[in-house]
C-alpha cells in the first residue's frame, strides 16, 4: 500500500502553505488509488489533518533512517502506550524488538489476517475485517530510563540525557500514568485502527512486556480556507497549538532540531533516534471558559480567533510577533506562554522542540468536572537543551492556574528500522553485544 | 512566578486604564481595594496566631488538640486563597495536597497542612511532624510578610470572588481536599465568606446597574448558606461523609453559578 511515494524517509518537503493550497483541487480529482494522497505527505506536523482527504490507503513507509511518526503529520488520532519490560538479556529484548518490527511491518502495510481453525482464538481482533488497511499508521518505538538503569548489561549505553521524568513546580504527577521502560506512539488516521494496533501489539507481545498506562487523543481535522490554506488545529484551550514549530519538511533543520546525529555526543548506537517528551497535562476548561477573553489572550500571548500575535491582531498565527519592539511586554505580556517558550532571539533557537500533540477527552473527574487536556508529545535531539529548558522557562507562567500535568515520561526514540532484514533496536542489541 | 504577573499588574494606572468606564472604576475601586487589604490583614494575623497554637499543640504530641485546631486554623486561610495563591510557592507548601506528588503521602516532599493531617488522621500521631508543622508556622509568617508589602492587583481582588468558588468546583465538592479529616464543610465556610466578603465591598459600585445579577448571586449565596446551616456543629462542622448526596448536589449546582455568575465580576467593573 505504498501508494506513489518514496520509500525513503524523511520526504523532502515543499513549502508547507503552497502544497496545502494545491491540495484541495488535487484531492477532489483523486481516485481511490492513493494518488491524492500523495499531496498530504508534504503536510508538516505543525498542520492539522485536512478534512475529506484520509483514506484507509494512506501508508507511511515504516522503513528508513527514522522511524516514522516524528517528522510525519499528525493524522487525526494518535495514542501512547507505556510498558514494562520482561527482557532479562540481550537475547529476550532482541526477541521483543523482533516482534514489535513484525507487528509494525504487517499493520502499517496491511494485507489479509490470517485464518485460524474456528476452535481456536482468531488471529486478529478483527476490529477492521479481514484485510488490514494502512489508515495512515505509525508505530514508533522508544525507550525509558529505567529499561537502561534496571539492567546492568545496558546501563553503560543509556543515551546520555535520558532520565526519568523530574517533577516540576506545577505538576501532580500520578504515578500510574508515568514513566515505563518502553512507549509506543501509535498514529493513524481513525480511532479503530489505532486500538487495533494497540491491542495486537499487546497480543503479540504478552509475555514480554506489560501495558502499564495508556493515553489516547485526536487532532481536529481542519478545512482548508478559499486559499486552500489549513490553520493549525485548536487545543481545548481553544487556541490554535502548533503555529511556531519548525518546518517538519525541511530536512536539515529536523537534522539539527530532532535526531541524534554522530556529533552530539550520544552512544554510537543512537544516531538517528530523537528524544521524546509525553506529558499528559489535563485542562481546568470550566474555570478557563470563565476566564475573560482579554485575559484568555494575554496568557497566551495570542489571538483566539485567528491565532495572529498580540502585536500584530489583524496578521495570521504565521506572522512572527516582534519582541523587541515591545521590550516591556505591552502588547505581548512577558509571561505570556508563548512569549517563554520561545523568546524569538537567537539564544532560543538551541532551544526548538518539534510538538506532535492530541488533545485528551477522558470522562470526568470526582467533582464533575471534565477531564480533559493535551497529550503533550515533542521529538528533539538533546532532552535538556530541548523539553526541560523550555519547561523550566514556562514554570510559573500565568496559565498554570488552567493546567496541570499529571501524567507522562521522558523516552528515547530508537533509529529506524533501515530495510526489511533489519529489526527496531538492532544498534542497540548489538552494541550491548559488544560491550 | 505568578508574580511576574503583579509586575505589570501593580503598575495599577495600567490596567486600569483601558476602556471607557474603567477610569471612573479604578477610583471608584480605590476604597473597596484598601478595606479588603484590611480584611486581608486581620485574617492574616488570626491564620498566624491559629497556626502557631495548632503546630505547638502538633510538636508538644497533643493529638487530640491538633486535630481540634486543624479546621479552625484552615478557615483564615481558605478565605483569602485568592490572594494566598498569588504567591505560588507558598501556597504549594502550605497547602498542597498528596496528588501534588508522585509518591503521594509517602512523598518525602510531601509538606504543610495535609502532611499534618495526614499524620493526625491516619496514623492518629504527631510522630515525625514537628519540622513540618515548623516550616508551616514559617511559610504562613512568609505569607503575612509578603501580603504586608504588595500593592493588591484590583483584578486580582475583584476575579478573587470567581477564583474561590472555582477552588471548590474543582477539587473541594469531591471531599478530596480534607480526604483525611474530612473537614472540608469549615473550608467551604472560609471560601465562601471570602467569596461573598468581596462582593460586599463591590457591590455599592454595581448596586443600581446589576440589580439582577446580584439577587442572583446573593441568591445563591443564600442557597448555600442555608444548606451548610443544616450541617452546623457547635462552632463548626460535621465531617463531609455526613452531607447527604442531595445536599450535594444543591451545593455543587449553587457553587457552579457562582463560578460562572462571578466570572463576569471583573468585566462589570470594567477591570482587564
Amino acid at each position: 500500500m505504498q501508494s506513489s511515494k518514496d520509500l525513503t524517509r524523511p520526504r523532502r518537503g515543499l513549502d508547507r502553505r503552497r502544497l496545502l493550497s494545491g491540495l484541495g483541487a488535487t484531492a477532489l480529482g483523486g481516485s481511490l488509488a492513493g494518488v491524492a494522497r500523495a499531496d498530504t505527505a508534504h503536510h508538516t506536523v505543525a498542520d492539522a489533518p485536512i478534512a475529506n482527504v484520509a483514506s484507509q490507503l494512506d501508508s507511511v513507509p515504516y522503513l528508513g533512517r527514522h522511524q516514522a511518526g516524528v517528522v510525519d503529520a499528525r493524522p487525526a488520532n494518535g495514542m501512547v502506550a507505556s510498558f514494562d519490560v520482561l527482557a532479562r538479556d540481550a537475547d529476550e529484548l532482541e526477541a521483543l524488538f523482533r516482534t514489535l518490527t513484525e507487528r509494525i511491518a504487517f499493520l502499517t502495510v496491511g494485507g489479509p489476517v490470517p485464518a485460524l481453525d474456528p476452535k481456536l482464538p482468531p488471529a486478529d481482533s478483527g476490529l477492521l475485517g479481514p484485510v488490514i488497511r494502512p489508515d495512515n499508521l505509525t508505530i514508533t518505538v522508544s525507550l525509558g530510563s529505567s529499561l537502561f538503569d534496571d539492567r546492568p548489561w545496558l546501563a553503560s549505553l543509556r543515551p546520555k540525557h535520558l532520565q526519568r521524568m523530574m517533577r516540576f513546580p506545577n505538576d501532580a504527577l500520578d504515578a500510574d500514568i508515568c514513566h515505563g521502560d518502553l512507549s509506543v506512539q501509535i498514529c493513524a488516521n481513525t480511532q479503530d485502527t489505532t486500538i487495533h494496533a494497540l491491542r495486537d501489539i499487546i497480543k503479540a507481545s504478552s509475555r514480554q512486556m506489560i501495558l502499564k498506562w495508556k493515553q489516547e487523543g485526536n487532532v481536529p481535522v481542519i478545512t482548508p480556507g478559499p486559499d486552500g490554506r489549513a490553520e493549525s488545529a485548536r487545543n481545548f484551550l481553544g487556541f490554535r497549538d502548533g503555529s511556531a514549530n519548525p518546518d517538519s519538511s525541511d530536512v536539515a533543520e529536523m537534522d539539527r532540531v530532532v535526531w541524534v546525529g554522530p556529533e552530539d555526543g550520544e552512544p554510537a548506537w543512537a544516531v538517528g533516534g530523537s528524544y521524546q517528551a509525553v506529558r499528559i497535562i489535563r485542562n481546568f476548561v470550566e474555570r478557563w471558559d470563565r476566564t475573560p477573553f482579554g485575559e484568555q489572550e494575554r496568557i497566551m500571548g495570542r489571538t483566539k480567533m485567528t491565532g495572529a500575535p498580540l502585536d500584530r491582531r489583524e496578521g495570521s498565527e504565521f506572522d512572527v510577533p516582534d519582541y523587541v519592539s515591545d521590550p516591556e511586554g505591552k502588547a505581548t505580556p512577558m509571561d505570556a506562554h508563548i512569549r517563554l517558550a520561545n523568546a524569538r532571539d537567537e539564544a532560543s533557537k538551541a532551544h526548538i522542540i518539534l510538538r506532535r500533540p492530541f488533545n485528551y477527552s477522558n470522562g470526568v473527574t470526582q467533582s464533575g468536572q471534565l477531564d480533559q487536556g493535551l497529550l503533550f508529545i515533542c521529538y528533539q535531539a538533546n532532552l535538556e537543551r530541548g523539553f526541560i529548558t523550555v519547561q523550566r522557562k514556562l514554570n510559573g507562567e500565568p496559565l498554570e492556574e488552567y493546567i496541570k500535568p499529571v501524567g507522562g515520561g521522558f523516552f528515547y526514540t530508537l533509529p529506524g528500522i533501515r530495510d526489511a532484514s533489519d529489526y527496531v533496536g538492532s544498534s542497540l542489541i548489538a552494541a550491548a553485544r559488544g560491550a | 512566578m505568578r508574580m511576574s504577573g503583579l509586575v505589570g499588574a501593580s503598575a495599577l494606572a495600567f490596567i486600569l486604564s483601558s476602556g471607557a468606564f474603567a477610569q471612573e472604576a479604578s477610583l471608584d475601586l480605590v476604597e473597596p481595594i484598601a478595606e479588603y487589604k484590611i480584611y486581608v490583614s486581620e485574617k492574616l494575623a488570626k491564620l498566624v496566631e491559629d497556626t502557631t497554637a495548632f503546630t505547638d499543640a502538633v510538636k508538644a504530641g497533643e493529638v487530640d488538640k491538633a486535630k481540634e485546631l486543624f479546621a479552625p486554623t484552615r478557615l483564615s486561610y481558605e478565605a483569602i486563597e485568592p490572594i494566598a495563591e498569588l504567591f505560588s510557592d507558598l501556597d504549594a507548601s502550605i497547602d498542597s495536597r498528596a496528588d501534588d506528588y508522585e509518591k503521594a503521602e509517602a512523598d518525602p516532599e510531601f509538606p504543610g497542612f495535609h502532611r499534618i493531617e495526614y499524620g493526625l488522621w491516619e496514623k492518629n500521631s504527631t510522630e515525625g511532624l514537628a519540622p513540618v508543622a515548623d516550616k508551616l508556622l514559617a511559610d504562613v509568617k512568609e505569607l503575612e510578610g509578603r501580603i504586608a508589602s504588595l500593592t493588591f492587583p484590583p483584578e486580582k481582588v475583584v476575579g478573587g470572588a470567581a477564583v474561590l468558588m472555582e477552588e471548590v468546583a474543582a477539587t473541594k465538592i469531591s471531599g478530596e481536599e480534607d480526604r483525611y479529616s474530612h473537614t472540608d464543610l469549615w473550608d467551604f465556610r472560609g471560601n465562601f465568606d471570602g467569596a461573598r466578603k468581596i462582593v460586599d465591598l463591590v457591590r455599592p459600585l454595581i448596586a443600581d446597574k446589576e440589580a439582577d445579577f446580584l439577587k442572583t448571586v446573593d441568591a445563591n449565596f443564600e442557597t448555600v448558606d442555608t444548606t451548610l446551616a443544616k450541617y452546623k456543629d457547635g462552632d463548626g462542622y460535621v465531617t463531609y461523609d455526613k452531607l447527604t448526596d442531595d445536599d450535594r448536589k444543591v451545593l455543587a449546582a449553587a457553587v457552579n453559578t457562582l463560578a460562572e455568575d462571578l466570572s463576569t465580576l471583573r468585566g462589570k467593573l470594567g477591570l482587564d
